[in-house]
């Protein structure tokens, strides 16, 4: 990356013996949405709170603007941070706990930091609500204080420690649309921290997926969905249906013999993971598979036959689970509910279509 | 017979068996006599302005106050010490320590007194003096003020302070803006109710006062004279008032500090 704003090289962390971060590098570009997605204990939030300055590293360095951060503390460095529970100071009114990090600011009159606070609330959507106590806001609103309160700083990163896992479902959808707008808005570099998948994909320029104090892979959200680096990843991000294989590596190309698929030959690039010999895993997403339905024309390329052995219906998508002729487990296929097509039931023969492109092998 | 009337009858029993004896201070108080006895003789201020007559009380009211103000302030500056560290770092024994602290909650008070006393004359080689019985009451105001300030700490958002740091704050100073004001509610109630067990106690202050009684030691001793004991009766009824406007007054800042934190009321004192 060209003229990264942040910096993270071997970034390590123990607490006592918990070794929490295991050599952390990557670099975060400047006005870029970042997220470190990954289940619980995964190390997401301790490498934010190092980051924001709230955590020494044991080892290792955090530049930020090509400054190390070793010997700066939080409140002297170029970040804000949306907190869990937001924070919001309890004693102060919604002004107030916005112009907080202002009132040290000796270069504004109290005429600008005044302007400052009603320019941060109209740009989150609350102009007019200065005055309100903060024991009289809703999760949302208060969500939309702390982000005020953070940007009305100007920081260079805004840091967001899990900011949406207290909404309900449909706050939480609004607001993650509402938040990249926000970032594209004032342009700076935010880094989420999230353990809900979706939205890492939804909201991210590019996602950092952790497991265990390591970065399992960085990729852009269609790179990440297309092409997961491990069987991990995959599983962490999505649906995927994984059937044996064995695989024979032949310069670029790779022949597999798939369990219920059969005999296909590859790109390595379908191995992100690195070409496997021998045993292997391949892997497919639910909506790249089809059941061909009543349609006599279709000649796909790739087709195989099974037999129904659950049928979900979700109104806009049906989920079926289709036992395939020879695989040990059946897959699972999303189709699209189209005006017309009909919706199989449990026990009848399904035709099952096919895309080798999609295809993504690993490691067995 | 209607459900839970026995429980009412026990309930109301409870009640005045508890509060007729201070019921009748202020009915002596007013009784224009010199025998606590019934039938009563007629009503009368005249005790009331005796009080105001008896130099040797207004020094022993003094002497209280000193010792009662100095005292709170004491305790509740030691009580946000322990508090706050009690709610924030984790150290070796902290349990342990901890509990030392809370100790002369549950000790007898003559227990204390007879140590302190013994420490203080024999071992220290001091004099007594208004300031032993600061000494004493501080020790068994103490837990009490990190009771109460425990409270309000625990109810604090860890990363309240932590914003404040991240909005440009020092430690220092996010401990001022943020975490003092949240606490004040619990700091004035843990300021009143030492001030109030101070104000009261007798036994500490028996052992360890010198040859300035406070209230309570001055009022034992004028128990001794009969015709004294009307005065007395009306002193008691100016501090029990006294006593229950503190409480109540403690009680409304502890629950505004809940309100204002927007914690759940986890009951205090009332």
């Amino acid at each position: 990356m060209k003229d990264p704003l942040i910096v993270l090289d071997q970034v390590q962390k123990y607490y006592d013996d918990y070794h929490a971060l295991r050599g952390i590098s990557c670099e975060i570009g400047k006005g870029e949405f970042f997220s470190l997605l990954g289940p619980s204990g995964c190390g997401k939030t301790t490498l934010l709170r190092t980051i924001a300055g709230f955590e020494d590293v044991s080892s290792g360095r955090v530049l930020i603007g090509g400054r190390d951060m070793a010997d700066v503390p939080a409140n002297l460095r170029p970040t804000n941070m949306v907190f869990q529970s937001y924070a919001i100071f309890p004693h102060l009114d919604v002004a107030g706990n916005v112009g907080f990090g202002l009132r040290k600011r000796s270069d504004l009159s109290a005429e600008q930091k005044k302007a400052k606070v009603i320019e941060a609330l109209e740009m989150v959507g609350l102009a007019g609500y200065g005055k309100r106590p903060a024991h009289a806001l809703s999760g949302g609103q208060r969500q939309r204080v702390a982000l005020a309160r953070a940007l009305v700083l100007e920081p260079e990163v805004l840091l967001l420690d899990e900011p949406l896992s207290a909404l309900d479902k449909k706050m939480r959808e609004q607001m993650q649309t509402e938040l990249r707008r926000l970032q594209r808005h004032v342009g700076i570099t935010f880094i989420l921290v999230t353990h809900d998948q979706e939205e890492a994909l939804i909201m991210s320029d590019r996602i950092a997926v952790m497991f265990e104090g390591e970065i399992a892979q960085l990729a852009a959200p269609q790179t990440l969905y297309r092409r997961p680096a491990s069987r991990k990843v995959a599983e962490f991000i999505g649906v995927m249906n994984f059937l044996s294989a064995t695989s024979t590596v032949s310069g670029d190309s790779v022949a597999l013999d798939i369990a219920g698929l059969g005999k296909v030959t590859l790109s390595t690039e379908q191995c992100p993971g690195g070409a496997p010999s021998g045993a292997a895993v391949a892997g497919l997403r639910p909506e790249t598979l089809s059941v061909v339905i009543d349609d006599a024309t279709a000649t796909p390329s790739h087709s195989v036959t099974g037999k129904v052995v659950e049928v979900v219906y979700y109104g806009d998508m049906t989920y079926y689970e289709v036992a395939l002729d020879g695989a040990q487990k059946p897959v699972t296929i999303s189709m699209k509910n189209l005006p017309g097509r009909r919706v199989l039931e449990i026990g009848d023969t399904a035709k099952v279509a096919w895309d080798p492109s999609a295809l993504v092998i690993f490691a067995a | 017979m209607k459900q839970g009337t026995g429980l009412r009858i026990y309930a109301i029993a409870y009640l005045i068996f508890l509060y007729l004896p201070v019921a009748l201070l202020p009915i002596f108080a007013f009784n224009d006599g010199t025998v606590i006895a019934f039938p009563l003789q007629g009503f009368t201020t005249k005790w009331f302005v005796e009080l105001l007559s008896i130099d040797a009380l207004h020094g022993a009211v003094r002497n209280s106050l000193f010792v009662a103000i100095t005292t709170a302030i004491l305790s509740t500056i030691f009580g946000i010490f322990a508090a706050r560290a009690s709610s924030r770092y984790r150290f070796p024994l902290k349990g342990g320590i901890l509990g030392l602290i809370m100790v002369p909650l549950v000790l007898p008070e003559i227990i204390v007194g007879v140590a302190l006393l013994v420490m203080v004359v024999s071992l220290m080689g001091l004099s007594l003096s208004l300031w032993t019985v600061v000494l004493g009451h501080t020790l068994i105001c103490t837990p009490f003020a990190v009771a109460i300030l425990s409270a309000s700490f625990n109810g604090l958002d860890r990363s309240l302070e932590e914003a404040a740091i991240d909005l440009g704050e020092t430690a220092m100073g996010a401990f001022f803006k943020v975490t003092l004001p949240l606490v004040t509610p619990g700091i004035v109630s843990a300021l009143l109710i030492s001030f109030t067990i101070s104000l009261d106690e007798f036994i500490i202050a028996f052992f360890l006062t010198g040859s300035e009684p406070t209230l309570p030691v001055y009022l034992w001793g004028q128990l001794r004279f009969p015709q004294r004991i009307p005065v007395v009766m009306a002193l008691g009824t100016i501090l029990v008032i006294l006593s229950l406007v503190l409480l109540t007054v403690a009680e409304f800042f502890r629950r505004r500090g809940v309100r204002r934190t927007g914690a759940k009321d986890t009951g205090g004192f009332l």
